[in-house]
């Protein structure tokens, strides 16, 4: 039926300020998904190439249950009949002077040639030959570095790269497939210039048999496939991966409220094109056709614009997810994502499939109505006003079923995060009948604020129910994902922020800025140094428990218990008397996400195989959601005969009058060993700097929201203009101004601004605390304890007052434009 | 021998919530003959709308039937309603009622396009039959009251249909225009041959009819 499909499609052409509206909204809505799924397949795609390009042809890879390993034990490698190649690796990170961070690859390139051939190609086969590859192996701090990232260095072969430990020269570059900073460096040079002499990470192996290989290391080992790496790596930011998808849904979901909020309009106002169509012998499936054809393309059209934004959205967001990935598991630096004709041609599926599922409702009201009632002009608002209450009452039960659901499925993730959609939605339905209520109040406020266009403002919202409710839901749940997210960030920063004053309580901390260690003579000369009380020594350590990733750390329990306050789940410091007995104690993530208590026992492999240790406490912690078990340096050094240590906390005398030299005396000693030294409040500040960093990609990601309820709002406002042009008409040939029935459009924008914002204060705080509660403790399994600011409300109202006022700006422009008489006469 | 259209006790009656009934249509009985014009008169709100919205099948009675042919229309399925309304049925309304994103031609052309019949000259024939040949390419908002009108008649009739429901057809026309509609619309139903039933509060269309009917209260009196 084209005839039929030209009729609707033609409305898209004949209102351009509406499509408009319209396809901006949905844009920005599949914007915020595919710059997420785009930012997040480069990132995890880098890590999974870094993976296979760094691994080689290695079939496995030995390691320490934690800790590096010494190079002594290689030689009986060679002779083992199940290895065909074996090279040792030193894997750390390097600091450049601006603080990035870089891979640096220590290897072998003798070693190396059958495991990854094409790093000692690139070692021999530099500009001089010979005497360049002989310079690479011997002269200390000779690198190789991937050519994309010298270049945005602006260095050539020969010149000077300065990182935090020192000059390090260029001696080649070489093509990186994996779009991460890289450094390749001969493997002896590497031990001496991260200070590790004699140290490996790993020994990559190709074997032909790795239970036999394995059966003949006996105990302090472990044997890694390239899959168990991956699966590692995934495992570790699975939940972190799971949030940030769900994060890029709000948007999509605002968006599908405003595509329904569309359709709707679009049903409402071609009711009577319908019932002529029907009064002439369409069917209600060619109507129901026509109609989803038309939201299909506006989707689709929409969705390929939004796959474009959504591709220069994925520019600024890949650093964003890989320097939060970066700084709270694995050194990650993806390339940005290359564009693709799929990029529009996934917008517009997405956009499509956005405007189907939208569209459904709407859809079903435009199959089920009544051809006669339509050409009649009875209107459904009347009906709407009746309906509402229906709507209410199912909205309640979701919303109490969601809540009940959090209670029935308690652990599950995807169920939680469905409980807290449930909510959301629930609570949308909610709004006609929160609008029902709220009018009495509505006209009163806008009648004292503009007298007589005031109450009609009020009316039009209140006698449009099908429209505004729609509309204002839409608006709510932006705003109360604003709400929600800004007060769940809040409290997680506020829960940080006094974890760290409880836990990090040294007066200085030295540790390096890269993942070398501080040599052990500094620790025995500070702890020597008069003025100095205490010295804390703090190692942690990825380990494997029940197959999955845990930190281990070892640290002075002694020196914890005197000067750190440490919050336990149960009982207080006492709890140190056992971890100095060689129990430990373990963070509430670790408790959670084990179903471990307190008395019980978790058994970790160390060096001499597995041993139990008793858990003495469980204490809140946010360092690592995958959870932390921590022990007495002693019990460390036995379990693992690791001395290294990341960091010093120095503990001055509280009794020492010469406090500030001594402080001074700390730093010059550091500085001297090549670290710095960080007071305790810079520390602070430091981590909620990585803290609020990790946080940015969700900045976008409510902003995006935000416009999308913004479109949303201002194509409510203007359908409306449009569909009662001909009731302003009448206003003005009663003796409105044009002034006046501007003000009436600006007050119905900014009423339902405001009763959006009304309802966000409950919705979005019941959101952050589902987040909070829910959400966050599913993911990362720990505590954070909810604490309410006015920052997040404050940004909601100005938000919901200005984007109100800007969505009428449009409305009122065409008020301007529009001759009155012209409003009067029937189309 | 079984009429054209019959009528038969036909009820409607309507209830809002909380609200007593009101009868729209109250036990209506109405035969109409092959190519018979019947003027129907009544009152705003005596039921004359709902008496041809029942006719043409887009609402349902309370009560009653309506027969075309022998067959009860309600009986049949929505499918077969909708086919009848394509095929046999053309409707001309009080407020024109063309959809507005479709040109002259268009709303002309639709019609014969839904009948299974999307053959361009006769839509031509048609708008020159009313005499807006020249305006085929305009949009309704580009048109006058009358000119609307005249191509909704031609909607109407350039499928030929058996039967023509027109709802005050003059209603929102001067007198004039209105008359020329009805001329129009009654030359064209004895062109073709089909029935028509006017609806109209006033007794314009009375000198077009074969037959004069009156409606109150939601019954026909004599």
């Amino acid at each position: 039926m084209k005839t039929v499909g030209r009729a609707f499609l033609r409305y898209l052409l004949r209102r351009p300020g509406l499509t408009a509206l319209q396809t901006l909204g949905i844009a920005f809505g599949v914007a915020a998904a595919v710059g997420i799924a785009l930012s997040a397949r480069a990132a995890f795609g880098s890590f999974s190439a870094a993976v296979e390009f760094l691994r080689g042809r290695a079939t496995h890879s030995l390691i320490r249950p934690a800790g590096a390993m010494g190079e002594e034990g290689l030689a009986d490698l060679v002779g083992d009949p199940a290895v065909e190649a074996l090279s040792p690796v030193l894997e750390r990170m390097v600091a450049l002077e601006d603080g990035s961070p870089v891979r640096v690859v220590g290897f072998d390139p003798l070693l190396d040639r059958e495991l990854r051939p094409a790093f000692p190609r690139l070692a021999a086969g530099q500009e001089g030959g010979l005497e360049s590859s002989l310079a690479f192996l011997l002269e200390p701090g000779m690198i190789l570095a991937d050519a994309a990232f010298v270049e945005k260095l602006g260095k050539r072969p020969g010149d000077s790269i300065s990182t935090v430990r020192g000059e390090l020269r260029l001696a080649g570059v070489f093509p990186n497939p994996t779009g991460e900073p890289l450094f390749l460096m001969d493997i002896g040079q590497a031990q001496s210039f991260f200070g590790l002499p004699g140290k490996v990470d790993r020994v990559d192996l190709i074997l032909n048999d790795g239970p036999g290989f394995l059966s003949r290391r006996g105990t302090g080992f472990r044997l890694e496939t390239r899959e168990d790496r991956r699966a590692t790596l995934g495992q570790m930011v699975r939940a972190f991966r799971l949030n940030l998808e769900v994060l890029s849904l709000l948007a999509l979901f605002v968006g599908i409220f405003l595509i329904y909020n569309t359709a709707m309009f679009s049903v409402i106002s071609r009711k009577r094109d319908a019932g002529i169509l029907r009064s002439l012998g369409a069917t209600r499936f060619e109507l129901t056709a026509a109609f989803l054809v038309e939201t299909l393309l506006l989707g689709m059209a929409g969705g390929a614009l939004g796959g474009v934004l959504g591709f220069g959205l994925s520019r600024f967001l890949t650093g964003e997810v890989g320097g939060a990935i970066s700084k709270l598991y694995f050194f990650l630096r993806p390339a940005a994502p290359s564009w693709s004709v799929w990029i529009p041609a996934l917008g517009a599926a997405l956009g499509g499939t956005a405007g189907v599922l939208g569209s459904l409702w709407p859809l079903r009201e435009m199959s089920r109505f009544d051809p006669a009632a339509a050409l009649s002009g009875r209107t459904a608002d009347r009906q709407a006003a009746r309906g509402v209450r229906r709507l209410a009452a199912a909205g309640s039960l979701l919303v109490v079923g969601s809540l009940l659901s959090f209670g029935l499925f308690s652990g599950s993730l995807p169920a939680g995060i469905a409980g807290a959609f449930g909510f959301l939605i629930g609570s949308s339905l909610l709004v006609g009948l929160a609008e029902v209520m709220a009018y009495p109040f509505l006209k009163r406020l806008l009648g004292r604020l503009a007298g007589l266009p005031g109450k009609v403002a009020a009316g039009n919202i209140h006698w449009n129910l099908s429209r505004t409710a729609v509309a204002v839901a839409a608006f709510m749940v932006a705003l109360s994902m604003s709400v929600g997210l800004g007060t769940m960030i809040g409290s997680f920063r506020h829960s940080v922020a006094r974890w760290l004053d409880a836990q990090i309580s040294g007066d200085l901390y030295i540790s390096s800025m890269d993942s070398a260690a501080v040599p052990a003579w500094l620790y025995e000369d500070l702890l020597r140094l008069p003025g100095v009380a205490d010295v804390d020594p703090y190692r942690s350590v990825p380990v494997s428990y029940r197959g999955t990733t845990v930190f281990a750390s070892g640290v002075d329990a002694a020196v914890l218990q005197r000067r750190a306050s440490f919050r336990f789940r149960r009982g207080g410091a006492k709890n140190w008397d056992r971890v100095r007995e060689g129990e430990a104690i373990v963070s509430e993530s670790f408790a959670r996400r084990f179903e471990v208590q307190e008395g019980e026992f978790v058994v970790l492999d160390g060096v001499r195989g597995p041993e139990k240790l008793r858990v003495a406490g469980v204490f809140f912690d946010y360092t690592s959601e995958h959870g932390v078990v921590m022990m007495d340096r002693s019990r460390y050094l036995g379990l693992w005969s690791d001395p290294e240590i990341d960091s010093l906390g120095i503990f001055i005398d509280p009794n020492e009058p010469r406090r500030a030299e001594v402080e001074a005396e700390v730093v010059r000693r550091a500085r001297a060993a090549g670290l710095p030294a960080l007071a305790r409040d810079d520390l602070h500040a430091n981590a909620l700097r990585v803290f609020d960093a990790t946080f940015s990609v969700t900045r976008p990601m409510r902003s995006i929201a935000l416009v999308v309820a913004f479109f949303g709002v201002a194509g409510a406002l203007l359908t409306l203009f449009l569909e009662r042009r001909k009731e302003f008409g009448i206003f003005r040939a009663l003796g409105f101004g044009t002034l006046q029935v501007s003000a009436m459009t600006v007050l119905e924008g900014l009423a339902m601004g405001l009763l959006s914002f009304g309802l966000s204060i409950g919705v979005g705080t019941g959101m952050a605390a589902i987040l909070l509660r829910v959400i966050n403790l599913r993911s990362f399994h720990w505590t954070v304890f909810f604490h309410l600011s006015a920052g997040p409300y404050v940004v909601a109202l100005a938000t919901a007052l200005l984007a109100a006022a800007g969505a009428s700006l449009y409305p009122v422009l065409k008020a301007w434009r529009t001759y009155p008489q012209l409003q009067i006469r029937e189309e | 021998m079984t009429s054209f259209v019959r009528v038969v006790d036909l009820w409607k009656k309507y209830s809002a919530d909380g609200e007593a009934e009101t009868c729209a249509l109250c036990g209506a009985n109405l035969t109409i003959e092959t190519g018979e014009i019947v003027a129907l008169f009544g009152k705003s709100g005596s039921g004359k709308t709902t008496l041809l919205n029942l006719m043409a099948g887009i609402d349902r009675p309370t009560q009653g039937r309506v027969e075309v042919e022998g067959r009860d229309l309600h009986a049949l399925s929505e499918r077969e309603r909708t086919r009848w309304r394509r095929r046999e049925l053309g409707f001309v309304f009080q407020f024109f009622n063309l959809l507005p994103t479709l040109t002259a031609f268009e709303n002309v052309f639709l019609s014969l396009e839904l009948a299974g019949r999307p053959e361009r000259r006769p839509v031509f024939e048609a708008l020159e039959a009313v005499g807006l040949e020249s305006l085929a390419g305009r949009y309704p908002h580009e048109l006058s009251g009358g000119e609307q009108q005249r191509v909704a008649v031609a909607r109407a009739v350039v499928k030929r249909p058996r039967l023509i429901l027109a709802d005050e057809p003059t209603g929102n026309l001067d007198s004039q225009t209105g008359e020329r509609i009805l001329d129009l619309l009654a030359s064209q139903c004895r062109l073709s041959g089909a029935a028509m039933v006017v609806a109209s509060h006033a007794s314009s269309p009375e000198r077009f009819a074969d037959r004069v009917l009156r409606i109150q209260d939601g019954a026909i009196v004599r």
